[in-house]
């Protein structure tokens, strides 16, 4: 089999090189953007976490088994990029968004003490430790894009996140 | 009629599958570009967390933006299609490997199915590229 390798002279040429440097303008923004948007309490690592506007500033497990530990408030959910990608777990019966928006996730939530107890994992893998937030507190689990999801799998997890606000929906950190 | 009517497909169904699978890869492309953090969890072995697989989103994205305009545009639309085929195929295995056979990945099989089409046609239409453009009867615009 033989292919036949075509010449792309000039027009073709520039194009491509137009593209790339719009391509590189892009990257630059997505490199710069690349820690706003979801929440840094990300899925992935199997490890759930208060939403926060920083890695830096994510909030550590409460040692406290019946305790919730004091946290502070950050910004409302509302005024977040990802807050219409939010979907309410807790409390109150969910949407089916929201259950769509579980697919290949576990997050689970009880009554503890004077707070809530949440657990949020990926299916397959070990749960990781509950976290406790105070009473009122409200779960919401996100997902930008559901068409990485497919039957009980979610293929990108990058995409997912788990965000716990007070009544008055600012996030808990 | 009938005739006329299959001419006509096999004349511009190329262009169609070329200019669809470009439209495919250009959202994907620049999609990775803007938010190359929610695309992170494809990357494999690396932690969706880190730097690298940010810039590994980066210049997968960067590459099918260039790969859909030479689709489009058709600029070495065979090659292009090649190239998107080897980059399909990657998906298509990572996919497997990482939830199993799925429908999410038979509709990525099926565009891999199209790009490997596409690397087939000798003629097609609409070429910015003059070698390819040339078959038995000449260049064709």
């Amino acid at each position: 089999m033989r292919v036949r390798i075509g010449r792309v002279g000039w027009r073709g040429l520039a194009l491509l090189a137009a593209t790339g440097a719009v391509g590189v303008i892009l990257g630059v923004h997505g490199w710069s953007a690349r820690s706003t948007g979801l929440p840094a309490g990300s899925l992935a690592s199997g490890s759930p976490q208060a939403a926060a506007p920083s890695a830096s500033a994510a909030p550590h497990a409460s040692s406290s088994p019946s305790q919730p530990a004091s946290r502070r408030h950050g910004p409302l959910l509302s005024s977040q990029p990802y807050a219409k990608a939010a979907y309410q777990v807790w409390p109150g019966r969910m949407s089916a968004a929201a259950r769509l928006a579980l697919t290949g996730l576990k997050v689970s939530v009880h009554r503890r003490g004077s707070g809530i107890s949440v657990t949020a994992g990926v299916i397959g893998q070990a749960s990781p430790a509950p976290r406790l937030y105070p009473q009122g507190a409200r779960v919401y689990v996100v997902e930008t894009s559901t068409g990485d999801d497919s039957g009980n799998t979610d293929y990108n997890l990058g995409d997912d996140g788990l965000v716990v606000t007070t009544a008055q929906g600012s996030i808990v950190q | 009629m009938a005739e006329s009517a299959s001419a006509l497909a096999a004349e511009w169904a190329p262009v169609a599958a070329r200019v669809l699978l470009g439209l495919v890869l250009a959202w994907f492309g620049y999609h990775e570009l803007v938010q190359p953090s929610l695309w992170t969890g494809y990357v494999p072995v690396l932690s969706a967390t880190s730097d690298l697989a940010v810039i590994l989103v980066l210049a997968h994205g960067w590459v099918l933006l260039l790969l859909a305009v030479a689709l489009v545009a058709a600029i070495a639309p065979r090659t292009a299609a090649a190239v998107s085929a080897v980059l399909l195929l990657e998906i298509v295995i990572s996919l497997t490997v990482t939830g199993g056979l799925s429908d999410l990945t038979l509709r990525d099989v099926g565009v891999l199915g199209l790009a490997i089409c596409l690397t087939g046609i000798p003629q097609q239409r609409l070429l910015l590229t003059r070698h390819e453009a040339q078959g038995p009867h000449g260049p064709r615009r």
